[in-house]
């Protein structure tokens, strides 16, 4: 009986280590987007000469081809506009077929091991960063003709020209992500509750942080687990200063030791030694810090504006966002106009060496634009990088229509994490600015490290 | 026997494959990260040749000094946790008389089965400062001793090294236990003759025949607190800042987070040297009692 029960235990171990060696997730994502594709994939394939006379109306090629795409799809931001681009695609492309991979969140190691054994797929998604390395190694295209012949270019708003381009002038990636900004969420009925205004300046916040405090109201939460955000804060912070804020220092036309980055650390550190953020800050990871405030045990958070649906789902009414206090009421007023967060010549990009590069190009360039569109339909932003003809299914957050009737007011934007050029100071920018979250860590310390970064 | 091993083909012939994986999987690889060390590269093409640049900044960098400090703590803390505990809790399961022996056998060596994932979640669970299970304890029971476990710069590290530690305990006790069982009872039985206790029994007899187990215990140990990497990865990502940085999390961030393979690389062979000095540190004080005196 033993024999039996310990053969039966070795054989279902041995099949569970099998499925899950298997790339069967894979494969199943891949035949789920790509279902609709399949399905109106025909057989007839024609001269490319003849099709071009005689494409149906709503095709763009007829051209048959299997693209691999490496993708963020993890959830409703992300799955979202792949699947409406993937269902339009099959009616612009109905030869083409996508195979999915779905992209990890590794910090594109993933992806620079692909580069590195020459195994890239067709179309990917790239951050800034990587495009400078795969520049030099010739792993990515230089997609201006092909921006140029499907019209991409034209279609990108002139405020967001800044994202198209790479600083040597090409365009390496199709943008569908305009401009996006860090936002400084309040819970407006907490705020109410204890007879707390809306802070305009850093006294101001603090005297908030003693009243939540006191009534046991985390005064603001943070996810202080994820470098980008705590860099964000410091962003933020040093903006009030200096409006070139971490985007100045990454492109080396700043050093950490100028007094607008001093103030903004010696700040941040009188904030947390103040309690702004919840005593497990730096492990808090974002679904524990986002709870936080939805639950309404958190008066304040800090995001991105994508945050605004799911705020609004949420909250409803009571939630708002405020402009970012500052140290006096003058330099309040002249920072409304600048704002931390923006967006990088990043996005879609395409293999060079792929055996339907400029195909695929094409398809970048396609599926670039109806994520533009999705996520103005469904996702309610309208911060994207294309004008798009697309009207939102429901109206937009009044969050979001509130920031959007004070963009052009905006005179100045930083960068996201997530852009900075410069490896070794964004990494150091993440650990150092998680770092100030501990109280007994000090601005000159945060300088003293930031400054060796710049200077490596 | 004597006949197989005059006939080197056979032997070259046996043992070619296993050197050819090791050659291929293990040598070249390690070969390579020195090699790379002297390069300034981006983990893609070939890179450009820098002498010894990396590691100049490589030892001046405040974190190189941290790391090794972090993995000195590391390594003694979880040395000294597990092969004492490991020994007091072998000792008294291989002793006959002590009831409930097969639980607490398996109970030791749970937390060795379960994945490193899961273990690090649970603690984080527990080490919560908010709402983790420890702080709640002291609560509940009146003490004022709440704690931010994990976002102290002084002690995170052994907390980590608690949680390391402690998973890994149940391997050194399941080595013990081997080495216990290994050793013939007739020496007890001739101890117990000579009216040694229990305890000079395990003095004079076990401990000193276990030599050869604490030299493997010492080693997984001690190596493994030097290139220490998983239990930071999930549980503090390094932190707060760097305060638990090791060299192999800064191999990683140099190499993975920043593109600065080369870096990466220097930091690497700096560690397969630690390893490789801990390994001949222990041979030489393990060494048999005939080379110790020169014999």
């Amino acid at each position: 009986m033993k024999r039996f029960l310990a053969l039966g235990l070795s054989l279902v171990l041995t099949m569970s280590l099998l499925v899950g060696c298997s790339n069967k997730t894979e494969e199943t994502t891949t035949a789920e987007t790509t279902e609709t594709t399949t399905e109106t994939t025909t057989e007839t394939t024609t001269d490319s000469a003849e099709t071009e006379e005689a494409l149906p109306e709503g095709v763009l090629s007829l051209e048959e081809a299997t693209l691999r795409i490496y993708a963020q799809y993890s959830d409703d931001d992300t799955k979202v506009p792949y699947d409406y681009a993937v269902e339009q695609l099959a009616i612009a492309y109905p030869n083409v077929k996508l195979e999915l991979e779905v992209q990890a969140q590794d910090d594109g190691q993933k992806l620079m091991t692909y580069a590195a054994t020459g195994n890239l797929p067709d179309i990917f998604q790239v951050a800034l960063a990587q495009i400078e390395n795969f520049k030099e190694s010739g792993n990515i295209m230089a997609l201006n003709d092909v921006a140029k012949s499907t019209g991409f270019e034209d279609k990108v708003f002139e405020s967001a020209k800044n994202i198209l381009y790479n600083e040597d002038g090409n365009i390496y990636a199709f943008p569908y992500a305009g401009n996006e900004y860090v936002v400084w969420y309040y819970n407006k009925a907490i705020f109410e509750q204890y007879g707390v205004a809306v802070p305009t300046t850093y006294d101001e916040l603090l005297a908030a942080a003693e009243t939540f405090k006191a009534n046991d109201i985390v005064p603001m939460a943070i996810f202080g687990a994820e470098g980008w955000i705590t860099a964000a804060m410091y962003d933020v912070l040093a903006t009030r200063w200096d409006a070139g804020g971490i985007a100045k220092l990454d492109d080396g036309k700043g050093t950490a030791d100028e007094e607008a980055y001093v103030k903004a650390a010696e700040m941040m550190h009188t904030l947390v030694n103040a309690g702004l953020f919840q005593e497990s800050a730096t492990t808090s990871n974002y679904d524990q810090a986002s709870a936080m405030f939805l639950n309404g045990e958190a008066a304040m958070f800090l995001n991105g504006q994508w945050f605004m649906t799911d705020a609004t789902a949420t909250l409803g009414e009571n939630v708002d966002w405020m402009y970012y206090p500052s140290y006096d009421a003058a330099s309040y007023e002249a920072g409304k106009a600048v704002w931390s967060g923006g967006g990088a010549a990043a996005g879609y990009a395409v293999n060079p060496n792929s055996e339907h590069a400029t195909l695929a190009a094409e398809v970048a360039a396609f599926i670039s634009e109806k994520y533009c569109e999705a996520k103005v339909m469904y996702r309610g932003t309208p911060l994207v990088a294309l004008d798009v003809d697309a009207e939102p299914e429901t109206e937009f957050p009044a969050m979001m229509e509130k920031l959007q009737s004070i963009l052009p007011e905006i005179t100045s934007i930083t960068k996201f994490d997530w852009h900075l050029t410069n490896g070794t100071f964004k990494t150091t920018l993440e650990d150092q600015t998680k770092y100030m979250l501990v109280k007994d860590y000090t601005a000159e310390e945060f300088i003293t490290e930031l400054g060796n970064s710049l200077a490596q | 026997m004597k006949k197989f091993y005059s006939n080197k083909l056979a032997i070259f012939f046996f043992t070619l494959p296993a050197l050819l994986v090791f050659s291929v999987m293990v040598f070249y690889p390690i070969t390579q990260v020195f090699v790379k060390s002297f390069y300034d590269w981006n983990g893609l093409g070939s890179g450009t040749f820098i002498g010894f640049e990396n590691y100049v900044k490589l030892f001046k960098d405040t974190v190189f000094k941290l790391s090794n400090k972090n993995a000195l703590i590391f390594s003694l803390f979880i040395t000294i946790f597990q092969i004492t505990l490991a020994t007091v809790f072998s000792l008294v399961v291989s002793d006959k008389r002590t009831k409930g022996r097969n639980i607490l056998r398996v109970s030791y060596f749970i937390p060795v089965v379960l994945s490193v994932t899961v273990v690090c979640q649970l603690w984080l669970a527990i080490l919560n400062s908010d709402s983790g299970l420890l702080n709640q304890l002291f609560k509940a029971v009146g003490l004022d001793y709440q704690q931010n476990w994990l976002s102290d710069r002084n002690h995170a590290i052994y907390v980590i090294a608690f949680v390391n530690a402690w998973q890994w305990m149940g391997y050194q006790f399941a080595l013990m236990m081997a080495g216990i069982k290994a050793i013939p009872n007739d020496y007890y039985e001739a101890a117990k003759i000579d009216g040694a206790s229990s305890f000079m029994a395990h003095r004079k007899v076990t401990i000193p025949l276990l030599k050869e187990t604490y030299k493997i215990c010492l080693t997984i140990s001690l190596t493994g607190g030097v290139k220490a990497f998983t239990e930071m990865f999930i549980m503090t990502k390094g932190g707060p800042g760097n305060a638990t940085h090791t060299l192999t999390y800064l191999m990683y961030k140099a190499a993975f987070r920043e593109f600065r393979y080369g870096y990466g690389m220097a930091s690497a062979s700096i560690l397969v040297l630690q390893c490789i000095a801990i390994i001949l540190i222990i041979n030489w004080l393990f060494r048999d009692k005939e080379k110790k005196e020169g014999k």
